[in-house]
């Protein structure tokens, strides 16, 4: 009688070897959904531990402080507009409120993760504000979160300009907590504590969101002016923020 | 439930890194710079299973924190996966004093060595902007990061190691 030797040497035999392989094959599965199971199950279980409601009330006092910028701002494009024949379409923004569950303001990874994703109508390149300011733009959704790339962020630029000079320029993240303004002529007139706001020019933002105050000016460059900026929003301490969707 | 606790021990604390990457608690940093958190994990794990299994775990940690971050041009598999293999080529040491100081100078250089990587990505990326120098103040968040986690490395690694070493002792799991 003929017997068949099978071979348990190899290695699709072995347990263990199938078990590393599901067990990368998951891992694959999780980085290219960048993380949707983990942020939507860190937001099962973080959700007791979530701010409450008496933060409510800074959120909308900072708010006020912030609107009175704003109306300043808006009263000035007002005026200009009016002398231009071919208006910009304004805006018109729907708001989600959000609440903040996760943050990561130090080092290279700066990010932050809200409780509100695709459910709540959440849209990738929305825009993310908080008291203060911009804080950045919606990068990535899962069903029940949404992750913010921060403005100090390396992977960051956005277009700024200087209401008073009205000079255009590029905020580009650092990773610190200062990003900087480049500005690509050296004769822009810049002086610390103007105001940074977002760019009318830009296709991202919608024009004169409150964004920075000029901190300090690096002259050491030939061609362009470089600013560090003081960013009024800041990640590290807000718990609630505003989730605006970019109509442009 | 103890048991499955100490049997899979491993795999328990390596799901809990993730979730510790999403808490980030404010309270370690230094400088507003937190430890680099999956070192902890890396070295006493390499250390007891050896450099090919410090490679498989370094690339599925780097896998598993890629995913949790969203800057996509930027990666931390190499990083994790060259400190996999040196970390398993170490041995264990028996002198408890200079085990903590080895463990807080050998998660200082993995982090540096990590940290080196990411940002040498990152001004690779942006070598065409001629805006490099604006990178500068980064090296801030290396060598704090390295101080940091050199600093802790003592108080985790040891734990872990002795946790590691005990399941190990129990079972073999990989």
């Amino acid at each position: 009688m003929d017997i068949r030797r099978i071979s348990t040497n190899s290695w699709w035999n072995k347990k263990k070897n199938w078990i590393l392989f599901v067990f990368f094959v998951f891992l694959l599965f999780v980085r290219f959904s960048k993380g949707s199971l983990y942020k939507d199950f860190y937001y099962v279980i973080s959700k007791p531990f979530w701010p409450g409601q008496f933060q409510r009330e800074i959120l909308i006092q900072s708010f006020d402080h912030e609107r009175l910028i704003k109306l300043r701002q808006l009263e000035k494009d007002n005026e200009r507009l009016r002398r231009i024949l071919s208006l910009q379409r304004s805006s018109e923004t729907d708001v989600i409120s959000a609440t903040v569950i996760s943050r990561k303001t130090g080092s290279w990874w700066r990010q932050v993760i809200l409780n509100k994703g695709k459910k709540d109508g959440v849209e990738i390149g929305s825009y993310v504000i908080g008291p203060g300011g911009l804080l950045g733009r919606v990068n990535n959704t899962s069903l029940l979160t949404s992750s913010v790339r921060l403005l100090t962020s390396p992977e960051s630029k956005v277009g700024v300009w200087i209401d008073r000079t009205q000079s255009h320029g590029l905020l580009v993240g650092s990773g610190s907590d200062y990003p900087k303004l480049i500005f690509y002529e050296k004769d822009v007139q810049i002086k610390k504590g103007d105001f940074v706001l977002s760019s009318p020019a830009s296709t991202l933002l919608p024009p004169n969101i409150p964004i920075g105050v000029i901190k300090s000016i690096d002259n050491d460059s030939k061609s362009k002016k470089i600013a560090n900026v003081f960013l009024l929003g800041k990640p590290q301490a807000i718990d609630w923020v505003q989730i605006l969707k970019v109509e442009i | 439930m103890l048991n499955i606790f100490k049997k899979k021990l491993s795999l328990i604390s390596f799901s809990l890194i993730p979730l510790l990457y999403f808490w980030d608690p404010s309270w370690v940093t230094f400088l507003g710079i937190q430890p680099y958190w999956p070192i902890f994990w890396l070295l006493p794990w390499s250390i007891l299973y050896g450099s090919i299994n410090g490679f498989i775990v370094g690339l599925f940690l780097g896998l598993t924190l890629d995913s949790l971050t969203i800057e996509s041009t930027f990666t931390q598999i190499p990083g994790l996966l060259l400190c996999g293999i040196w970390f398993g080529k170490l041995g264990s040491c028996n002198n408890i004093f200079i085990a903590h100081f080895r463990y807080g100078l050998i998660c200082s250089i993995g982090s540096f060595l990590c940290n080196s990587i990411v940002f040498s990505q990152i001004f690779i990326k942006n070598f065409s902007d001629k805006n490099l120098f604006i990178y500068y103040p980064s090296f801030r968040n290396v060598f704090a990061e390295l101080f940091i986690t050199g600093f802790l490395a003592p108080l985790f690694c040891s734990c872990l190691f002795n946790l590691f070493k005990r399941e190990k002792e129990n079972k073999k799991i990989i």
